[in-house]
């Protein structure tokens, strides 16, 4: 039997283990992301430009006054929050048809699972080349095969004319991220008992009545964390629509994230890049944090919620 | 009854019948890009066919006289090594936030939710001018510790809720018998844990194969290049040669198929990680 102080020094040295496990993931997030993070916010403070490369004062506020008198700042900030706003209800809304197509018992179920995966598998830039393969207004199947049925005259201009290449991007972006939100609220179904269904339909409810009463109840706290989620990862997204469009036609298809990169490398106004890059960080941060604390915070009931078996989510980020 | 039964049957029917003309329609780009890299270089651009009754592999073989296969190799390198360093790591670490109790491991696992939602272009920039201080720049060695870093959030997070998992009296059990905890560690803890390795292994490399922005930028010769640096490069050059073009991302895809295919399982419990945990 170890005495007391004898667990006590083993449970002190057990301790220090498990600082040291720690200390390799720590070096490398604290140097690849943490240094990079405040340099990235120093670097908003500057006038760094790669044009000029002698050019590195200190110039306070001064990109952040800019940006906010910058009308293409807010025309892009404001695509931004529509484009991500669209992008999550629509991939929510058919991943979640889906997902209750699928949480039935019935044949060929897994092969339709995969093949609804794919789409979220496939690197983005080779996603990207097909559908400009597929979007092709000369050749593409998609505007041939409507010539053909002559459901339009003319072609549709997929990636050319902005309003529609706004909308192109939207429903892309969905695409992708559709099978994510299949799979997390597909999760979520699979955790509600059956016997819950066969109560609700003692009682008389039809379906509709337990979708509303039982089934969305249910699934709410994966529902909702995994749409936060896809918020932050579809805003955060860069190549999604840099692929397709570069931003374009006419700037049309212009993001935050592609809006810095552009800043950056091909107008090589660095630090103004990073003033929008920080920015966008600082919208990202109110929103985890808002999420964190409806996860973790004081919110006991949804506490108490996750302890019923509810399941917790945390996922992936898309590759 | 036999008029339920028969609604049963229509309904199943039409949920077949949506299942296929959904599915078909959801994947006609990756069906669309199949087809036309089998279509051979000359018919990928004059024959409307989805996909073509005779394979041709003319537009293969002339992809695999460019340098793509080598960008093909650097990404088999990058992502194997991203593989084998984030396991590594995320297993420690993750171990450690798991077993050890006290302030620092509990602020160290909300640290790893909150950093995956850490946006990336916030990181490139400044990233870009460290590598290029460093003489990191247009080096392998610059994507491997970019991706290590990003992936491991997530790997900790996942590996942590398996060994959250496995019961400590087999530890225990294992110490009495004059184990170090290390040695639990390597010969108990990590066995038991494959399929958490498995899936922190498919997604770390899946990311890797498919990330595009770092690689862009951080990589500008071309023998150092990965595939989705090469293939975006591949598709300015040869903007008219859609033969060539979707035969490369044809060949781009067939790991991530591979990996869908024969890893659904660890791909599924990495995107619904936790879901089970109440």
């Amino acid at each position: 039997m170890p005495t007391k102080e004898n667990g006590n020094a083993r449970l002190k040295s057990r301790q220090s283990l498990g600082y040291f496990l720690l200390i390799p993931s720590t070096l490398l997030i604290i140097f690849i992301s943490f240094v990079p993070l405040i340099y990235g916010v120093f670097l908003s403070f500057t006038n760094r430009h790669f044009l000029k490369p002698d050019q590195r004062d200190f110039i306070g506020l001064e990109n952040y006054r800019n940006l906010f008198q910058d009308k293409e700042f807010f025309g892009v900030l404001s695509f931004s929050f529509q484009y991500t706003l669209t992008v999550v209800a629509v991939s929510f809304l058919v991943g979640f048809v889906l997902a209750l197509l699928l949480n039935r018992d019935m044949k060929f179920r897994g092969i339709y699972r995969t093949l609804v995966l794919i789409p979220w598998v496939i690197p983005p830039v080779v996603a990207m080349t097909n559908f400009l393969w597929v979007l092709n207004d000369q050749i593409g199947i998609i505007n041939t095969t409507l010539r053909a049925l002559e459901l339009i005259d003319k072609p549709i201009l997929f990636i050319a004319n902005p309003k529609i290449t706004r909308l192109t991007v939207m429903m892309i972006g969905a695409w992708k991220n559709t099978p994510f939100m299949m799979v997390t609220i597909l999760a979520g179904l699979q955790s509600i008992p059956n016997d819950m269904y066969e109560a609700a339909h003692i009682d008389g409810a039809g379906f509709w009545r337990s979708l509303w009463h039982l089934t969305l109840p249910m699934i709410k706290t994966v529902a909702f964390i995994s749409t936060t989620l896809m918020f932050i990862w579809t805003f955060n997204n860069f190549e999604n629509i840099w692929l397709l469009t570069r931003g374009g036609p006419n700037d049309a298809t212009f993001t935050l994230p592609i809006l810095s990169y552009y800043t950056a490398f091909y107008r090589s106004h660095v630090s103004y890049a990073a003033a929008i890059a920080t920015t966008m960080m600082i919208v990202m941060l109110i929103l985890s944090l808002v999420y964190l604390r409806l996860q973790f915070g004081p919110g006991e009931r949804l506490e108490k919620k996750l302890r019923h078996g509810k399941p917790k989510q945390t996922a992936a980020p898309a590759p | 009854m036999s008029f339920t039964r028969k609604k049963k049957t229509v309904v199943s029917v039409l949920i077949h019948v949506f299942f296929i003309v959904f599915l078909f329609l959801y994947n006609l780009p990756t069906i669309s890009m199949v087809g036309t890299a089998l279509k051979g270089k000359q018919e990928a651009m004059s024959s409307t066919a989805l996909i073509p009754l005779r394979p041709n592999f003319s537009a293969f073989s002339a992809v695999l006289r460019t340098n793509f296969i080598g960008n093909v190799l650097n990404s088999i390198i990058v992502s194997v090594t991203v593989c084998v360093f984030c396991i590594f790591l995320a297993c420690l670490a993750g171990y450690a936030i798991s077993r050890f109790r006290g302030k620092v491991f509990s602020a160290y696992s909300v640290l790893m939710l909150l950093l995956q939602m850490f946006p990336m272009m916030l990181m490139l920039i400044p990233l870009f001018l460290i590598y290029k201080a460093l003489n990191l720049y247009n080096s392998p060695w610059s994507v491997i510790i970019s991706y290590t870093c990003t992936n491991l959030p997530f790997s900790i997070w996942m590996l942590k809720g398996f060994f959250d998992s496995i019961s400590f009296e087999i530890e225990e059990a294992a110490m009495i018998d004059g184990c170090s905890q290390m040695q639990t560690l390597r010969r108990i803890i990590l066995p038991i844990s494959m399929p958490g390795i498995a899936t922190v292994g498919i997604f770390t490399f899946l990311n890797s194969w498919n990330e595009y922005t770092l690689a862009s930028i951080f990589l500008r010769d071309q023998n150092i290049q990965t595939l989705t640096v090469g293939l975006q490069k591949f598709v300015m050059q040869n903007s008219n040669s859609w033969g060539e073009m979707m035969s490369a991302a044809t060949i781009a895809t067939i790991p991530t198929l591979i990996f869908l295919l024969f890893a659904q399982k660890y791909l599924i419990s990495g995107l619904t990680a936790g879901s089970v945990k109440g």
